[in-house]
């Protein structure tokens, strides 16, 4: 049982309150630093050890950013996103769809969960080839890829909440007059929220990258296509710009689902 | 007696452990009787069986064999007219404190004025004001409880069963606790209609305090060792101390003593 | 339905289905662009027993595993000092939080160019994917270990090092061997990414068969054998389910204690 949250309230006083400043002041500094830290490292190994064509130095790589921010790179964005918001969306409505198939009817899960069990091991890159064979170098290989990966997370988390749920919720419900669809809207779902949300998130994560490996191996557009693009020119000042846009990118979408999960489950005690 | 509200006849109950596959049995042959109105007190040593009692009542589970009967019908399901209480509490951690305490109106059709004025009500009854938008997790242990019990009474149930409600907050909570359930319950001034309660716990004291009758239960398999009449006066707080409820408590400690030092030792391979 | 009942079903479920496939690829004449299971295991049987699957399964493995071991080596110690130092948190954590958003993937361009195509370029993605899990995991251990075990350990009379040695380091293991599973099977997946995407590079036919990615392009592009592609699949999955399985395994045998 976790004991009540009692919420500290800090620095009431006019000195409380400056040392809390200067205490988060000295936190960003430490964290500063670490960044600083590494751009330095990145650019010293550039310059003693390696062609500045090898290792493009920390400025070569953001004027470079500068350069395809303001032209060429849009197309590319845009097109990750329409491969990833179609893969992504086809895999999580398969994979809850079949989460609630199996939770709902014993029967059916007899047979869906062995063949997941089967599959889940085969990771989407594995499946790479087939689908080059099937598809051929086209849009439908990240998007086939970026569903097949976002399949199982989802899945996995959906039927281990329903299932997880706590028996003595459901006699609760039971014993204040809740009974069937009524359980399933009030305390079912609720209840299992949280780990659908922690399998969308989990989804998004293997996406991503099968997402740049898809399009990277398979693709006719998108980021991970223009990576290899910018290696035949040797451009890698660009090949680098373009791997801090696909980490920005895949940070600014995680965190958007976690800010997801923090507003639709204030009630939740365990941060994730 | 004829107006007995529930009546447990012969009830068997039987589990198969899944661990090993062997029949264990948790209850065997009990037969009991509660007027209504009554505030009876279930005591024994931990494995005794009380919680499956209490949802074979309930209607959680269902007997191997013989019959519970609540106003002479069989149960065969959880109903709103059982109110539950549980150890752990049991409330919805994704609903709030009012949302919790109108979940069984809700659940029965309640329209939204009245069962928000009566979880008000309630709120009021067992002191959580001004906490009414709180999620179970921000609340302390004897809050929680208190919201239980609003949720329970919030349906009206004309029998409370209650499984060791007290039995996760501390000494000057419980004390509390144990004083304003009684108030609620009537102790004081007993109306017609007063609920039923069975209260299952594993302190003697606080089943002789509440209670007008105590049955003590036996492990392995368990079974009714005793029934006894606790003739103590109404409102009870004031009897904490009193030579008699002393000399009841020591009788009941008596009935389960070498029970109680057996389970501690077995409590090993469970 | 009964346990033994229900494997019966699923087990001639399967088996009607792979009769049904093999049955429609068969009938219909179209063995040359479908795979069909008894192709697969013709297929399959001819690359094994020639060598080449043997020969890359081998080259993946090692790369993998080195990799994991480069992974845990940089990884569990900067984890556990990110757990029990506040400062190194800090200073760690906004780097290592963007270096995972990148897919490790990606970095395929610039590792040719510093490791060569052969089989050092995947190495250097491997690794780099599997260096994450045992960071996120080691430190998070590390903070969750029991305050009061350490204050125990104090007052017992013990040192930094054995506190080291006999507190943090048994307590942290069970969530570091999450971490290993999850590394591994990232790791896994990783190399066959890195190995196609380097097999693409050169698809200059069976020269650089170095690993069951290269391999796996090559029966693509020069052999065209939708079957051995399959069978590659099918053998990628399995490696990922054992190494799974024998990581479990050894957990549950090194640290009884931990078993859930």
């Amino acid at each position: 049982m976790s004991p009540a949250n009692v919420k500290v309230t800090h620095g009431a006083t006019r000195a409380g309150r400056a040392r809390h400043l200067l205490l988060a002041l000295r936190s960003v500094l430490v964290s500063v630093a670490g960044i600083v830290a590494v751009v330095l490292i990145w650019s010293l190994v550039g310059r003693l050890l390696a062609h500045p064509s090898l290792l493009p130095s920390p400025v070569a790589v953001l004027g470079a950013l500068r350069v395809l921010l303001a032209g060429e790179i849009g197309a590319d964005i845009l097109a990750s996103i329409v491969h990833l918001a179609a893969g992504y969306s086809i895999g999580v409505v398969i994979g809850l769809l079949l989460a609630v198939l199996c939770a709902r009817f014993e029967n059916l899960d007899v047979f869906i969960e062995p063949v997941i069990e089967v599959l889940r091991p085969i990771s989407a890159i594995a499946w790479i080839p087939i689908a080059l064979l099937m598809f051929g170098v086209s849009e439908s290989v990240p998007i086939f890829l970026i569903a097949y990966a976002a399949t199982f997370p989802i899945f996995v988390n959906t039927l281990d909440g329903v299932r997880r749920l706590d028996r003595l919720l459901l006699n609760a419900a039971r014993s204040l007059g809740a009974s069937g669809n009524f359980i399933v809207t009030h305390v079912v779902i609720p209840g299992a929220l949280p780990y659908v949300l922690t399998g969308a998130r989990l989804s998004l994560g293997v996406a991503w990258m099968a997402m740049v490996a898809g399009e990277l191996v398979g693709g006719d557009a998108g980021l991970g296509w223009r990576i290899m693009w910018y290696q035949e020119f040797f451009a890698m000042d660009k090949v680098m710009a373009i791997i801090l846009v696909i980490g920005v990118l895949g940070f600014v979408a995680d965190a958007a689902l976690r800010g997801l999960q923090r507003r639709l489950l204030g009630w939740n005690p365990v941060e994730s | 007696m004829t107006d007995s509200i529930l009546k447990i006849q012969a009830v068997r109950k039987t589990y198969v452990s899944v661990r090993t596959g062997d029949t264990i049995e948790a209850l065997a042959g009990i037969d009991l009787e509660v007027p209504a109105g009554e505030f009876l007190a279930v005591v024994g040593p931990s494995g005794c069986g009380k919680s499956t009692l209490l949802s074979l009542v309930a209607g959680f589970t269902q007997p191997s064999a013989g019959e519970v009967l609540y106003r002479g019908q069989r149960v065969t399901g959880a109903g709103p007219e059982r109110g539950v209480m549980f150890q752990d509490y049991a409330l919805f951690p994704w609903r709030t404190v009012l949302g919790n305490i109108e979940f069984g109106p809700l659940a029965r059709g309640v329209a939204l004025t009245q069962r928000h004025a009566r979880a008000r009500e309630l709120i009021r009854l067992v002191g959580l004001d001004g906490f009414e938008n709180r999620y179970p997790h921000e609340l302390s242990g004897g809050m929680r409880q208190r919201c239980a019990l609003a949720r329970m009474l919030a349906n009206d149930p004309e029998i409370w069963l209650m499984d060791e409600p007290l039995a996760a907050v501390d000494q000057q909570t419980r004390t509390i606790l144990q004083d304003e359930l009684l108030r609620l319950w009537g102790d004081a001034a007993r109306r017609p209609g007063a609920p039923t309660v069975i209260f299952v716990t594993h302190a003697i004291d606080e089943a002789v305090l509440l209670a007008d009758r105590v049955v003590v239960l036996a492990r392995r398999p368990g079974r009714i060792k005793a029934v006894i009449d606790i003739p103590l006066p109404r409102p009870r707080p004031a009897q904490r101390g009193s030579p008699q409820f002393a000399a009841l408590v020591a009788q009941v400690w008596d009935l389960i003593r070498d029970e109680a030092a057996k389970a501690i030792v077995e409590e090993i391979d469970r | 339905m009964s346990r033994r009942r229900s494997k019966i079903l699923v087990v001639s479920a399967l088996a009607v289905l792979l009769l049904a496939w093999e049955g429609a690829v068969v009938l219909t004449g179209a063995q040359a662009s479908w795979p069909f299971p008894s192709g697969i295991i013709r297929s399959g049987f001819a690359i094994t027993a020639d060598g080449t699957l043997l020969v890359a399964l081998a080259g993946s493995l090692q790369r993998v595993i080195t990799g994991f071991l480069v992974g845990a080596l940089v990884g569990i110690p900067t984890g556990i000092a990110m757990g029990l130092l506040p400062w190194v948190n800090l200073a760690m954590r906004p780097v290592t939080e963007s270096l995972r958003s990148i897919a490790p993937i990606a970095w395929i361009p610039l590792a040719i160019l510093w490791l060569g195509v052969q089989g050092n370029a995947a190495l250097f993605v491997v690794a780099y994917a599997a260096v994450f899990p045992f960071i996120l995991n080691a430190a998070q251990a590390a903070r969750a270990v029991d305050r009061n075990h350490l204050r125990a350990a104090r007052a017992l009379g013990a040192g930094p090092g054995l506190i080291l040695r006999a507190v943090v380091v048994p307590s942290t293991l069970p969530t570091i061997f999450t971490a290993a599973r999850i590394a591994l099977a990232i790791a896994w997946s990783s190399i066959i990414a890195a190995e196609l995407a380097l097999g693409v590079k050169i698809e200059s036919g069976g020269r650089s068969v170095a690993g069951l990615g290269q391999l796996m392009v090559a029966t693509l592009y020069v052999k065209r054998d939708v079957n051995a592609l399959v069978f590659g699949m099918l053998v990628i999955g399995l490696v990922s389910f054992l190494i799974d399985a024998v990581l479990r395994r050894l957990r549950d045998t090194l640290l009884p204690w931990a078993r859930r």
